[in-house]
């Protein structure tokens, strides 16, 4: 599944069926190289919602057990949040120094958050190069 | 081996692995009399442009590439006074700009517009000083062409002059992509091939 394609989604409680929140953007761990959060637009009980609260990242909607999985986001997720860490939109340097484009999109694993890869227009880079995400750019392995 | 212009690493960003810029480069202090790149003086970045007092020893850079120095994380920054002294800088590079090549038959060449260095694409190893850019003088035939010609491993150089091998005109190369060979040819006919 692509960032793209998820981000908008919506967030429904297996409990009450009810559409407790909606998906804004996705909190990468570059160590884990994988989605450990997502952003949800504003909702009563917080922003965040864990990767591990979810019950499924289906193709029309994200299932949580309760709205009351939807917390306030704890310091080790506000760490790996904001602009200095998204991914999308950022330059891409290998750890040789060479730019070799902007990150367009994201592929990850529904099941598990991991990011199998890195879309740019020079071509796809697999998600298990990835090194950094910082201020400045995205760091990857060299192939 | 990857060559590039000293000009144009001038102002590239110090990126850490974890992809944050923290400095660039200010300027570039020569090692082994001007023969090696031993680090660079920095400038920060952003809101905290300016010079800084923190230099980065070429010992401590992971990669120079294309578009950034790369570097482990902000702890291989040390003191600029470190890596001017770990240099032990007989001539700074930026000086030689400027200066007349002269080869030992005494015809003069040139003066130094830049200097082109050469990185090992290996981890660890050396960054090179393999030749000048000059604008060329009437003895090359062509005055006021930008031409590059290639260095022994030393030179002799003073204030106003740097001396090279009579050879050097011979392996002279008009861009950077032919200039390894060039580089390659010349310290094979002085040294023996490699």
């Amino acid at each position: 599944m692509r960032f793209s394609e998820a981000t908008g989604r919506q967030v429904v409680s297996t409990a009450t069926a009810d559409t407790v929140g909606r998906v804004d953007d996705f909190v990468v761990d570059p160590r884990r190289r994988a989605v450990v959060a997502l952003s949800l637009k504003r909702t009563d009980g917080g922003d965040t919602l864990l990767w591990t609260d979810i019950v499924a990242f289906g193709s029309d909607a994200v299932t949580v057990t309760s709205g009351d999985k939807i917390v306030d986001a704890a310091p080790a997720i506000v760490a790996l949040s904001g602009k200095e860490h998204r991914l999308i939109g950022k330059r891409v340097l290998t750890a040789g120094g060479d730019d070799i484009g902007t990150v367009d999109d994201i592929e990850f694993d529904a099941d598990t958050g991991t990011i199998t890869s890195l879309l740019l227009a020079a071509g796809d880079v697999a998600g298990a190069r990835l090194v950094g995400v910082g201020s400045y750019a995205v760091v990857v392995r060299p192939k | 081996m990857r060559l590039m212009r000293a000009s144009g690493i001038i102002k590239r960003p110090v990126v850490t692995m974890r992809g944050d810029d923290i400095a660039q480069v200010k300027d570039i202090v020569y090692a082994a009399h001007g023969g090696e790149v031993g680090g660079f003086t920095l400038a920060g970045r952003g809101m905290f442009a300016g010079p800084m007092k923190l230099g980065l020893a070429w010992q401590a850079v992971v990669a120079l590439g294309a578009d950034a120095v790369m570097i482990s994380d902000e702890s291989a920054l040390e003191a600029t006074s470190v890596v001017f002294d770990a240099a032990a800088t007989g001539r700074g590079g930026g000086d030689v700009l400027g200066s007349q090549v002269l080869t030992d038959s005494g015809v003069d060449l040139g003066l130094v517009i830049d200097v082109i260095i050469a990185v090992s694409e290996t981890p660890g190893g050396k960054c090179d000083v393999v030749g000048y850019e000059i604008e060329a003088s009437e003895a090359l035939g062509t005055k006021g062409t930008k031409l590059l010609i290639p260095l022994p491993d030393t030179i002799a150089a003073s204030a106003e002059h740097l001396m090279v091998p009579a050879s050097a005109k011979d392996f002279v190369s008009h861009d950077l992509a032919g200039f390894g060979a060039s580089v390659k040819a010349f310290r094979a006919q002085l040294y023996g091939p490699v």
